[in-house]
């Protein structure tokens, strides 16, 4: 799968591995049984320290997202019973409204992470 | 590399390297069975008539040919592998692993039948009747390291491909996914097939019971490189980032790498591994496609200079194809 970190955003470069994993994972591009790649490679690739994947693997896994299997690495789980599609559909909803009145991402995940709170 | 060579002279240099590597073994080939042709023509004297030309499974002879016609059916199918591998090494060798592939086989094939006709031949020198040639499983060991050890050593010391770095902009038309300025983006993916290990695992364990049962030693040695070789090209990690496009066995040989500066544009197609390439593995296609090839469908297609392509199947095709061209992009703005 496709990985990709920006080492000036704000959010922590482990934080967005584990988000871009768990939108492949929501999304069907990565299915269950599939493995990840070794964290070596990604980290070498990424040209980021390998205790940031390894971190992120492991957020990854308490989520129950990965199983960390010895000599397997990094295997999706089996996410049966978690179907994102309807989560998606309303996601891109809530997308589209933000866009209308011209909300930006930050303030549009502000309002989510406050309804949360709730 | 000389910056003011053009491109018809760099073409023209990559075409006098491969013509060159494929004569080179076809003449070699050809040289290697027709001195094996003479040697066992100047045994005639001391062989039975007819003599044995098989074995059955229990290292009886079960057929019979004259000298004469042995050596023209041995030698017609050596010349035959040769002339064909050495055709492909000339006609579709653009790529160096393909004409890796091409020239290890043709001296592969001179030596294989070779020291076949010569062995099989030698146990028979002195007889009169040639029922009572001896068990020849020795000879088809011999036969085996003679000429696969050769033949792998060919295969390195082929001359490979120069760097051949371009300047030109990746197609408008062809795929790419959106990176911001200091992104730094990596897709990985496998291109792997379990039929490695269904076959291998088998054949190996066919070949340990033979060694036991009948005692041919050499045979277990075989068990090791037939192992490793059905692993190593049954499972690739495929990794496309700032260093451009890699393929790599698990067991980390064989291997390539596509510079991102010899990348002319990546895509995805649809692969047919029987009709495209002949069967699964490392494999060499039509127009000296090279082919990674572990199942059938969806995979990456990377076009390369000096007119080289390579295809690897793995899932997610065209997240791969789109970040290599982006990539390459990035490469040809200097930054």
């Amino acid at each position: 799968m496709l990985f990709r970190v920006d080492p000036t955003a704000d959010e922590p470069i482990f934080a967005q591995l584990v988000g871009q994993v768990r939108l492949a994972v929501a999304t069907g591009r990565v299915r269950a049984g599939e493995r990840l790649p070794a964290a070596r490679d990604l980290a070498e690739s990424l040209d980021v320290n390998i205790h940031t994947v390894l971190k992120a693997y492991q957020e990854l896994r308490d989520d129950g997202l990965i199983e960390l299997r010895r000599g397997r690495g990094a295997v999706v789980a089996d996410q049966s019973g978690r179907d994102h599609s309807a989560l998606l559909a309303a996601v891109e909803a809530v997308v589209r409204e933000a866009r209308l009145l011209e909300l930006t991402p930050q303030a549009t995940a502000a309002l989510v992470k406050e309804a949360f709170r709730q | 590399m000389n910056p003011t060579w053009t491109d018809t002279q760099l073409d023209q240099q990559a075409r006098d390297r491969r013509v060159r590597t494929a004569v080179v073994v076809t003449v070699v080939g050809l040289l290697i069975l027709a001195a094996a042709g003479v040697i066992a023509w100047s045994w005639r004297a001391e062989l039975p008539d007819p003599v044995a030309s098989h074995w059955g499974s229990h290292g009886t002879v079960n057929g019979f040919s004259s000298l004469g016609g042995l050596l023209a059916t041995l030698l017609g199918i050596g010349g035959a592998l040769v002339l064909g591998f050495g055709a492909m090494t000339g006609f579709l060798g653009q790529s160096a692993a393909n004409r890796r592939i091409g020239a290890a086989a043709a001296i592969w094939a001179a030596l294989w039948i070779a020291t076949l006709l010569l062995g099989t031949l030698s146990v028979q020198r002195g007889l009169t009747d040639a029922r009572d040639a001896g068990d020849v499983g020795n000879v088809l060991g011999i036969a085996l390291a003679a000429s696969l050890v050769p033949a792998i050593l060919v295969g390195v010391f082929v001359p490979g491909d120069p760097h051949r770095p371009t300047e030109r902009p990746v197609a408008a038309d062809a795929p790419r996914v959106r990176l911001l300025g200091a992104e730094r983006a990596v897709w990985l993916g496998r291109a792997s097939s379990p039929i490695g290990f269904i076959i291998g695992v088998p054949v190996a364990v066919a070949i340990v019971v033979i060694a036991v049962t009948t005692g041919l030693w050499w045979l277990l040695a075989e068990v090791g490189v037939i192992v490793l070789l059905f692993i190593g090209l049954s499972s690739f990690v495929v990794r496309v980032d700032d260093q451009g496009l890699s393929i790599r066995s698990t067991v980390g040989w064989p291997r390539t790498r596509v510079p991102l500066d010899e990348v002319v544009r990546a895509d995805v197609t649809t692969v047919s591994p029987v009709r495209d390439f002949g069967g699964w593995g490392w494999r060499t296609g039509r127009d000296g496609r090279v082919g990674i090839v572990l199942r059938k469908g969806e995979a990456l297609l990377v076009q390369r200079t000096g007119d080289r392509s390579i295809v690897v199947t793995v899932d997610d095709a065209a997240s791969a194809a789109g970040l290599l061209n982006a990539l390459s992009d990035r490469q040809r703005q200097g930054r």
